[in-house]
Parts: structure tokens; C-alpha cells; sequence
């Protein structure tokens, strides 16, 4: 499988981060979380996020889906400048290039899975939203529970649907903050070898947070956060052939 | 919502719907969870929806019985009234020429019992032609030929059944009337014309003319009002061929003086009345619609806070915040429709259960009917109401961040939405509150309402601040139940602005309606002023005022007899403007619709004080003056030297106005409108009436004494008790509070729900907050005691700021609306204040029980 109206422009980098800074909350309360981020990922790399709690591992992986707006920095996602865009523009940037898996799962429990799987489809105007849909799901093995509620499928499989739904829109970035932390190890198992296979088979860029060092393992390359820092020396276990893939901190 | 579904759902389209209709398509699928979540934003759109729509439908109803009935409620056609005269030949032989005439006269009267007892009747005598339009029944039923026949001395009338009660009397009993005999042949059951008269003070007594005139009290100058009917020839007659007559017996009869209406204006009065009316109905329906619409605004808040998540979600997979806010605000408007369509039908159903329930006690022609602009504008307010209480908290859940989805609950942040959000909001609140005044009968009293509802809701908001500031401040007491009940208070997301604002509001209108209920109930039903009078009397002729005045001054020696001319008089030209060409102020308007009392006199009147120019000199005998009362006058725009004509009896008396008198109407003293020097009506045939005050105050036993002996010795003479009059007024205005109750009853009604909805949507945190504080030792009773503490101090707080807004709109409404003098009720104050706690505290512990009876271990399991 091909990509995709998602693709990045030949030879840019899928992320590019430089010089980023976030703080959060107010006046006494306030954290300064990300510290002087550099960070580069390529396109088709998969990358792991690893470190201690607290040390901002979601924070970065929010800002580099548009979620959360660094303070000083550059953000630069498939090609184009976040720090640019207004809250409307990054919805819709999300929705074209991001897809994103959430330890929660965070299905919409009043729709069935196929209407979850659809949703970014639809909101991004697809006339075949329910058959791409419906692909989707059976790529992820749950062809025979399109009609099924959240709170009638397993943990499992609501975390199969939530990656359907991500993949859906073929993404040029596949995010996931740690898809099985609420899993069992087998369950966790098989959602990150349909995780993989996605971004094998499409190409996808892949940035996970995980806790798992087996997960990180399998990521072409760990990037470690310390204090809201990258952490110097952090390996870079590019594949070959894959682009530029450097910790630049 | 609840979140649970049962069975999978069938496979959608297979095309994917563009824009608003994605939206839509979203918002359908939230909603599948069910209803659950908003019953109380769906009860208070229900319900206030109800009571516009039931107010404006029965409204509508009325108007259309008023209408539909006109001729037959009129008695004609066309009427033609006189009083204190007969119609002349002249004028008989012009309206008999038009058509089918029928003439009636209406008085009040004495009857009298074989034994002496007396009661007040009124009195309507008709001739053979009666009724032109509708029938008569009685019971048992007879044809009206039969039933005034003369037999065996006496003649027979149907009697308001009021009047056997009253009398203890069958029928078939005899009493006097005047000097006539009258056999009580039947009840009477209904009467087609009744309402035109409008309402008496004694029960009817229908009678023929001929044993009206057999009583002896037609005389020259008695209060007779002579009714001539006609019925135009025609199976069917347009209304403009009525006017065309009218317009025709006016131009034969220019000086007639007559009151003429046609039977599309059957009864202005009562229509003024049910407008009136109609008008306080609406304005305690919007109140319930207000009270819903804080309902609508929590019950939202609620829903949007349950669903941050899957917001967030929404977002997260590419929609805007516009999406987002579009999604919600369809799903609150279909749930406003949801809502509305109940409130529709029970409102449409309510003239009809009203007609069904009351009609038979109900002075009003109520005629039942759909009225749909009436249910479309209720409709129409009820959207309204949900997108003006439901744009702020949707405008903020454009700005649920999708990061919520990684962190967690942020916690309600208290922005303000965006500026388009803010502008919606007015706009809608802008046109919700234009409608209300646009749509009313007076938009002045309706302006004031949306100002004090206005007021009402920043002063609750400022309360609810003063509260949270309070409890902020506070020093930290050491007993934890205390602590906690205040940290409760004022801590981010704390219900108090939601609890506050629901039980504000319906406390303010429970006081302002108790505190008008218990000045009117006072003002009417309560003791009499000490120098109100026990009697007026009518139609004393000219030539037995003497003997009257020796009469009663030796009957009551020690009472003070107070006795004037009395004619009535219409006024038809100011500086020779017709009357009908005129455009009075709305407190004038009244004095130029019908006849009034006028005097004459050489004295200003008791209870009048002159404000401006000067009393005639006595013996005066210069061209016609008159004293005119000053806020008549200002309403008029005359002033001293300006010109007054006057119809009475039957001819036109043109007065120059010498003087404004302010006058102190509550005195229930005699006191008229227009005064005239003595000059102007010497020598015309008229008679008196007259006042007689028991020095102390009232006394029963000598008052039905004297009533007695006064109708042995002056059957002539009708003697109205003060404190039966009183009465039949406050039966009245009894009945209207009884509607205005009903009406109120509903907001509460919102009012309860509003406060539980706001206290449940505190469940989680309490829930929460009580998971962790068992956890660290809590016992539920002292749980219980803080919970209960928190819920007594706002009810508290509440209740002092709803007395305070309920007293100053009801004294407003008292002294303003109502002209009446307010006296504040401390005991129903503080009943209510105590009502309040009680409710703020057992609603709230409703909902806080069950969230003591969670286990600790699941709740922080999912924490």
C-alpha cells in the first residue's frame, strides 16, 4: 500500500523541530517542561520516545501533532510551519497529515467502530469515508465487528479500531502515546505489530512514547528526554535508507 | 448520556454528507446514547414552552370567544345604551327602523324577604323581544313568557342561584323588590349577554320590563342604564353594514349621547381585562422560560464537561473548533425541539382542560381553540431561550484543547468564549427580549420586566461572587465539616454560581408573588380602612333626601352621614375635539371609555386636596366650571381654562375646568372624577347618593340592623354594604391570583428542577471528594454535616438576596401597577427564606447520599 494524500515533499524531513521551548500553567504554577528541543525525524523513520515520567515525552509528541504550541521554537511537520497555522488550520492539517493512537484508546462511545474509523475521513470530506472505513477495519482484523459499539469490543480491539481510525486518512505521521500501556502483553503485542506493519507497508513515520524498552527496540531509533531535554549521545539507529534521522541536541 | 449501548447499529450510507450536515449527522450519533443526561434541560424547556404556549392559547381562546360570541354576547348587532333616561321616541323610532330592537335596563336593587332580610340584586329587565341572539336557561326550564308572566300579584323572575343561598330561599319564594312583588320562579343557568354588562356586586335578577316598572324605581335621575339592541335584518350582515347603521342613528340622533357598540367590540372592558391579564400570565411564563433557560445553560455546561473527551477526540482527528461548537449547538437545538414539543401540546391541551374543568365557574367566554401563530411563537421562544443560555458554554467548548486527551482533565477554566460566541449570545438575548416586548399589551410593564429579569440575573451573579469571595476569605476554622463546606464554596468549578442563580430566581418570583398575593389579600379581605364607610347608598331621589337625612341620623346617631348629587355623565368633546379623536395616556384612557359618576357642589370634597387653580366661591353662578383630578387631566393634556363637554341626560354640558384635585381613592369615600359648580345641573332631575362611616370602624350586628329598617322605610333605595362589595372584588381578584398562582407554580415547578439539575452536576466531584475523604477516615455523618452546612449557608445567602429582589419587585408592582399601598410581610419573608434552606439542603443531600455510598476501591481504580 501507497501512500496517500498525505505524502511529504520529496527529500524534507517528516519533522523538524529546532530551538523549542514550552512552558505550562501560570505564575507560581508555572513548569517549563521542553527545554531547547532540537530534534529531526525523517520520513518513513520510526521513532521511539523514551524516559522517565514527567520528563515530557507526551508534551513534545503534542506539539508535534499540532496539539500544543511551543512557547520559542520551530515546528516544522510534513513541510509545513505549525507555529503558522491558526487552531482551525491545524485541524485540518491533522487531519490530512497526522494520525494519532492514545493509550485511552479515546473511541467515541456513541458511534459504532466503523463510524469511529470513518470520522477523520468525513471530517476531511472523503465521499468513500465508509468503505475506506470499513478496509481499514478489516486490515486490523475486525472486518465482522463494524457494528459494534466501543463498550462492546475488548480492550484490544478498541485499540485496533483507534489505530484503523489513524491509519484511515493514510497519514504521513503515525503517533502513538503509549498504545499498550492499558493492554495486556499479548493484546499489546499484536496492536504494535499491525502498528508496525502500517508503517512499513505505507511508509508512515512512526514517533511512539512507550515505557516498554521491547517497543522501543523495535523503533529504528530511541530519542531520550530528560527534564524536558533530548538527551545527548541518545543512539541513532537509523535504518539504511530511510532519510536523515539525527538527534541534533 | 449514558454511554452503554445495546446492539450494533445498522450500516450507514454510504456517501459521506458535506458541512452543516456532517454536523448534523455527528450530533445524531451523540445522541444515541439516549436522553438521559438532559431530562432536566428538556423538562425546563417543557415546561416553559408550556407556559407560554397554555398562557397565549388560552389567551387566543378567549379572544376568540370574545369574538366568535360578539353579537350574542352584545345582544345584538349593535347596542345602543343610555343612563339615568329612557331612549326618546325620536331616537326609539330611529333605531326601530334599522331593524329588530330589543330593550333592557340594568340596576342595582334591594330585595327584600317577608321577614326582613335583605341582599343586593342585579337587576336586568327585558322586553318580549329578549334575546335577539342566544337563549336564556333556567332551571327548571321555561319559556320566558311563562316565567315573567303575572300571576297572583307577583312577577315572575330567574335568580343567580347565589341569591336561594344567600337568602336561604327556594324557588317559588316571594320576595319584594321596590314596591313590586317578585316570585322566585327559576335559576338561572345561563344568561347569553352576560358578560357585557361586566362584572356586578349582587347576584342577577332577570326580570320583564313591566315588572321593572311595577318596582316604581324608574324615576327621573335613577341609575338605570337602558340598553336598546338591534338585530339587522339579513341572514347574514357584514360588519361594515353594522357600522353603516351606526354610523347612520348617529347622524339622526347627534345629541343623543349615547354609548354605542357593535358586536365586534362586545365588551372592550373585559377584552382590556383578559389583555391585561394575558400580559402578567406572559410575563410569569417568560420567568419560567428564564428559569429553564439557567436549566438549559447548566445542563449544557454539564454535557459539555462529560463530553471533553471525546471533544478533544473530535479534535484530535482533524475538526475545527467551528465543527465542534456546530455539533453541539445541533444537538441542542434538536434537544430544544425534543423539549418544546411537549410544551406545545400541553400548552394547546390547556384552554381545553381549563374550559372542560372551569368553564362552568369561569366569568370568561372561553371558546377553546388551536391557535397556531400563538403555538409558533411559544416554539420560537423556546428556541430561543435554548441557544441563548446554550451559545456561552458552546462557544467555550471551541477551545477544549485536544492535549486534554494526553493530561487529562484540565479543569473547568472560566474564559470567556470567543467574541463571535459573546456577540451571538447578545443577539439572541437582544431579540428573545425585544419579542417579549414587542409581543406584549404594555411594552412599558414588559420593558421593566426584562430590566429587573436583567437585574435579577446580575445580582445573583454578583451574590454568588460575594459568596465564593466570602468563603475565601474566611479564616480556616479548625472543625474540618466547616472547612470543607467553605472550600466547597469558593473552590474552582464550585456549584455556587449554578445553585445561586436557579434558587435566586425562583425564589425572587415566589416572594414578589407572595408579598402581591398578601397585599392584595390585605387590601381586600383584611380589616377596612377605620374611616371607610359601612354603606353607600343609591338613587335617593331629590325629593326624600330629607326624610333620608332625618332617617338615618336618628337610625345611627352616632355615624356620619355623607350625601351628594350623583348623575352619570359621559364626557364627549375637550376643547371641542371629539372624545373619539382624542389620544390619552393609558391612565386616562378609562375616563372617556363609558359613563362616569359627576357631582356638583359648593365644597371641595372630603378626601381632595386642590393642587392647582382655585374653588369656585359658593353661590357662584357664572358660566359652567369644573374640578378635574390631576393625573386624569395630565393623561387628558388639559389644564386649567381648557374646555370639558359632558354628556348627561341627554344633553351636552360644556364646563370650563377651574381647578385639579389629587384625591385619596383608598378612602373608599364618594369621590369623583369631575366635580361641577352647583350652577351647572341646579334644577335637572338626578339623585343622591350618600356615605355613612361608623365612627371605630365597622360593626355588623347594627349594620344589618339599619339595613333593614332603611329598606322598609325606602324600598326605592339601593344600600350597597361596603363589606359585601369588598368582597366581590376580592372573590375576583382571588380568582386572578388563582391564575397567576398556577401560572407561577410552573416556574417553581422549573425552579426545583433547575436547582436539582445544578446540584447534580456536582455529582462526580462529590463523589470524588467523598471517595478520598472516607479513604482518609471521613465518616459519612460528618461528610453529611458539611455537605449540609454548604448547602445551608447558600440556601441562606440565596434567600436573603430573593427577599430582597421578590420585595422591591412587588412593591413596585403594588404601588406602580396596582396603585395600591405596599406593606411588607416579614412572616412569609422569612417562611420563604426558611423554605429555601430546607429545599437547597434536602435537594442537595439527595444527590450527595449516593455519593456516599460509593466504594473507595472502584472509584480510584478509575481516578
Amino acid at each position: 500500500m501507497t501512500n496517500p494524500s498525505g505524502a511529504l515533499p520529496a527529500g524534507d524531513a517528516a519533522i523538524a523541530l529546532s530551538g523549542l521551548n514550552l512552558s505550562l500553567g501560570r505564575g507560581a504554577a508555572r513548569v517549563h517542561i521542553l527545554k531547547d528541543v532540537n530534534l529531526e525525524i525523517g520520513r518513513g523513520e520510526a521513532v521511539g520516545l523514551v524516559g522517565p515520567s514527567g520528563s515530557g515525552k507526551s508534551t513534545l509528541l503534542m506539539v508535534m501533532a499540532g496539539l500544543e504550541r511551543a512557547d520559542t521554537g520551530t515546528v516544522r511537520v510534513a513541510g509545513e510551519d505549525l507555529t503558522r497555522l491558526d487552531e482551525d488550520a491545524l485541524a485540518r492539517f491533522r487531519g490530512r497529515h497526522i494520525g494519532i493512537v492514545f493509550q485511552s484508546f479515546h473511541l467515541i462511545p456513541t458511534m459504532t467502530a466503523l463510524e469511529n474509523v470513518a470520522v477523520p475521513l468525513e471530517l476531511a470530506g472523503h465521499a468513500d469515508a465508509f468503505d475506506r472505513a470499513a478496509k481499514e477495519l478489516a486490515l486490523v482484523g475486525l472486518g465482522e465487528r463494524q457494528h459494534h459499539y466501543p463498550t462492546q469490543l475488548s480492550g484490544g480491539e478498541q485499540q485496533r479500531v483507534a489505530l484503523a481510525r489513524a491509519l484511515a486518512p493514510n497519514p504521513a505521521i503515525l503517533i502513538a502515546d503509549e498504545p499498550t500501556g492499558n493492554l495486556d502483553e499479548a493484546t499489546g503485542r499484536q496492536i504494535v505489530d499491525l502498528m508496525f506493519a502500517g508503517h512499513r507497508e505505507r511508509g508512515t513515520t512512526l514517533v511512539l512514547v512507550t515505557h516498554d524498552p521491547a517497543l522501543a527496540a523495535r523503533c529504528g531509533r530511541t530519542v531520550r528526554l530528560r527534564s524536558g531535554q533530548v538527551e545527548a549521545g541518545a543512539p541513532a539507529a537509523a535504518p539504511a535508507g530511510t532519510a536523515r534521522a539525527t538527534a541534533l541536541a | 448520556m449514558s454511554q452503554s449501548v445495546s446492539a450494533p447499529s445498522p450500516a450507514p450510507a454510504a456517501t459521506t454528507p458535506p458541512g452543516s450536515r456532517l454536523s448534523l449527522t455527528f450530533a445524531l450519533r451523540e445522541m444515541r446514547g439516549g436522553l438521559g443526561g438532559f431530562f432536566v434541560f428538556i423538562a425546563c424547556i417543557a415546561l416553559g414552552v408550556m407556559a407560554i404556549a397554555g398562557v397565549n392559547s388560552f389567551a387566543a381562546s378567549l379572544a376568540n370567544g370574545l369574538a366568535r360570541e360578539g353579537r350574542v354576547i352584545l345582544g345584538g348587532d349593535a347596542a345602543f345604551s343610555l343612563i339615568q333616561r329612557e331612549a326618546t321616541e325620536a331616537e326609539r323610532a330611529t333605531l326601530a327602523a334599522e331593524g329588530q330592537m330589543s330593550v333592557a335596563a340594568t340596576l342595582r336593587a334591594v330585595s327584600r324577604t317577608a321577614d326582613g332580610r335583605t341582599a343586593l340584586v342585579e337587576i336586568k329587565a327585558v322586553d318580549g323581544a329578549y334575546p335577539l341572539y342566544g337563549a336564556v336557561a333556567t332551571e327548571p326550564a321555561m319559556p320566558l313568557p311563562d316565567l315573567f308572566a303575572q300571576r297572583d300579584g307577583a312577577y315572575g323572575v330567574a335568580v343567580d342561584a347565589a341569591l336561594l343561598a344567600r337568602l336561604d330561599l327556594k324557588t317559588g319564594a316571594r320576595l319584594t323588590v321596590g314596591s313590586a312583588t317578585i316570585e322566585l320562579r327559576a335559576v338561572l343557568a345561563s344568561e347569553p349577554d352576560k358578560y357585557a354588562g361586566g362584572i356586578g356586586f349582587g347576584p342577577r335578577m332577570l326580570m320583564s320590563e313591566a315588572a321593572l316598572r311595577a318596582t316604581g324605581l324608574v324615576q327621573p335621575g335613577s341609575l338605570i342604564r337602558w340598553y336598546y339592541r338591534l338585530k339587522l335584518p339579513g341572514e347574514t350582515v357584514s360588519d361594515a353594514a353594522v357600522d353603516a347603521m351606526i354610523a347612520r342613528a348617529n347622524a339622526a340622533q347627534p345629541d343623543a349621547g349615547w354609548e354605542v357598540r357593535s358586536r365586534a367590540n362586545a365588551s372592550p372592558q373585559l377584552e382590556r381585562n383578559v389583555e391585561r391579564f394575558t400580559q402578567y400570565l406572559t410575563m410569569v411564563g417568560l420567568t419560567a422560560l428564564l428559569v429553564g433557560g439557567v436549566g438549559v445553560a447548566n445542563a449544557v455546561r454539564a454535557h459539555l464537561d462529560r463530553r471533553r473527551d471525546v471533544i478533544a477526540t473530535f479534535k484530535s482527528l482533524g475538526a475545527s473548533g467551528s465543527r465542534v461548537f456546530a455539533i453541539y449547538f445541533a444537538q441542542v437545538m434538536m434537544l430544544a425541539v425534543v423539549g418544546s414539543i411537549p410544551g406545545l401540546i400541553l400548552g394547546a391541551a390547556l384552554p381545553y382542560l381549563i374550559a372542560y374543568a372551569f368553564g362552568a365557574i369561569i366569568p370568561l367566554p372561553i371558546a377553546p381553540s388551536i391557535s397556531a401563530p400563538d403555538l409558533a411563537l411559544s416554539f420560537l421562544y423556546g428556541l430561543l431561550t435554548a441557544a441563548a443560555f446554550a451559545l456561552w458554554p458552546l462557544g467555550r467548548a471551541h477551545d477544549i484543547p485536544a492535549s486534554a486527551l494526553f493530561r487529562g482533565a484540565l479543569g473547568g477554566e472560566q474564559r470567556f468564549p470567543r467574541c463571535g460566541y459573546i456577540v451571538a449570545t447578545v443577539i439572541v438575548v437582544a431579540l428573545l427580549a425585544g419579542l417579549a416586548i414587542l409581543l406584549s399589551y404594555d411594552r412599558r410593564i414588559a420593558a421593566v420586566f426584562v430590566a429587573a429579569a436583567a437585574l435579577v440575573f446580575v445580582g445573583l451573579r454578583l451574590v454568588a461572587m460575594l459568596v465564593m469571595w466570602l468563603a475565601a476569605k474566611a479564616p480556616h476554622p479548625r472543625a474540618t465539616g466547616l472547612r470543607l463546606a467553605l472550600a466547597n464554596i469558593h473552590r474552582p468549578g464550585a456549584l455556587t454560581p449554578s445553585v445561586v442563580l436557579s434558587l435566586g430566581l425562583g425564589l425572587s418570583l415566589l416572594v414578589t408573588v407572595i408579598q402581591v398575593d398578601g397585599n392584595l389579600r390585605k387590601q381586600f379581605m383584611d380589616s377596612l380602612p377605620d374611616k371607610a364607610p359601612a354603606f353607600y347608598f343609591l338613587d335617593i331621589r331629590n325629593t326624600e333626601t330629607e326624610r333620608f337625612d332625618a332617617f338615618v341620623r336618628d337610625q345611627a346617631p352616632q355615624a356620619n352621614l355623607d350625601r351628594v348629587p350623583m348623575l352619570r355623565g359621559r364626557i364627549v368633546a375637550v376643547n371641542d375635539i371629539r372624545a373619539e379623536d382624542l389620544k390619552p395616556a393609558a391612565q386616562a384612557a378609562w375616563v372617556l371609555q363609558s359613563d362616569r359618576g359627576i357631582t356638583y357642589g359648593d365644597d371641595i370634597p372630603q378626601g381632595s386636596r386642590i393642587v392647582a387653580g382655585e374653588w369656585w366661591p359658593k353661590d357662584y353662578a357664572g358660566e359652567p366650571l369644573v374640578s378635574l383630578e390631576q393625573r386624569i387631566a395630565e393623561g387628558l393634556g388639559v389644564g386649567i381654562g381648557d374646555r370639558l363637554t359632558v354628556n348627561a341626560l341627554g344633553r351636552n354640558v360644556t364646563a370650563r375646568i377651574a381647578n385639579l384635585r389629587t384625591v385619596d381613592w383608598q378612602s373608599l369615600g364618594i369621590n369623583f372624577v369631575l366635580v361641577f359648580s352647583p350652577n351647572t345641573f341646579r334644577g335637572a332631575p338626578h339623585t343622591h347618593i350618600a356615605t355613612l362611616t361608623y365612627p371605630g370602624g365597622e360593626s355588623g350586628d347594627r349594620e344589618m340592623t339599619l339595613l333593614r329598617q332603611l329598606a322598609d322605610a325606602f324600598p326605592n333605595i339601593t344600600t350597597v354594604r361596603v363589606r359585601d362589595a369588598i368582597e366581590a372584588v376580592g372573590e375576583l381578584v382571588t380568582n386572578l391570583i388563582l391564575g397567576i398562582r398556577g401560572a407561577s407554580g410552573i416556574t417553581l415547578v422549573a425552579a426545583m428542577l433547575v436547582l436539582g439539575g445544578a446540584l447534580a452536576a456536582g455529582h462526580r466531584q462529590r463523589v470524588y471528594d467523598a471517595v478520598i475523604l472516607k479513604t482518609l477516615g471521613a465518616t459519612r455523618a460528618r461528610l453529611i454535616g458539611a455537605y449540609a452546612l454548604e448547602y445551608a449557608m447558600l440556601g441562606f445567602a440565596t434567600a436573603v438576596f430573593g427577599i430582597l429582589a421578590g420585595s422591591a419587585a412587588a412593591a413596585v408592582i403594588v404601588t406602580q401597577i396596582m396603585k395600591l399601598e405596599f406593606a411588607w410581610l416579614p412572616g412569609s419573608a422569612a417562611l420563604v427564606a426558611l423554605g429555601a434552606i430546607v429545599v437547597t439542603v434536602v435537594l442537595g443531600l439527595l444527590g450527595t447520599w449516593s455519593a456516599l455510598g460509593h466504594k473507595p476501591a472502584p472509584v480510584l481504580r478509575n481516578l
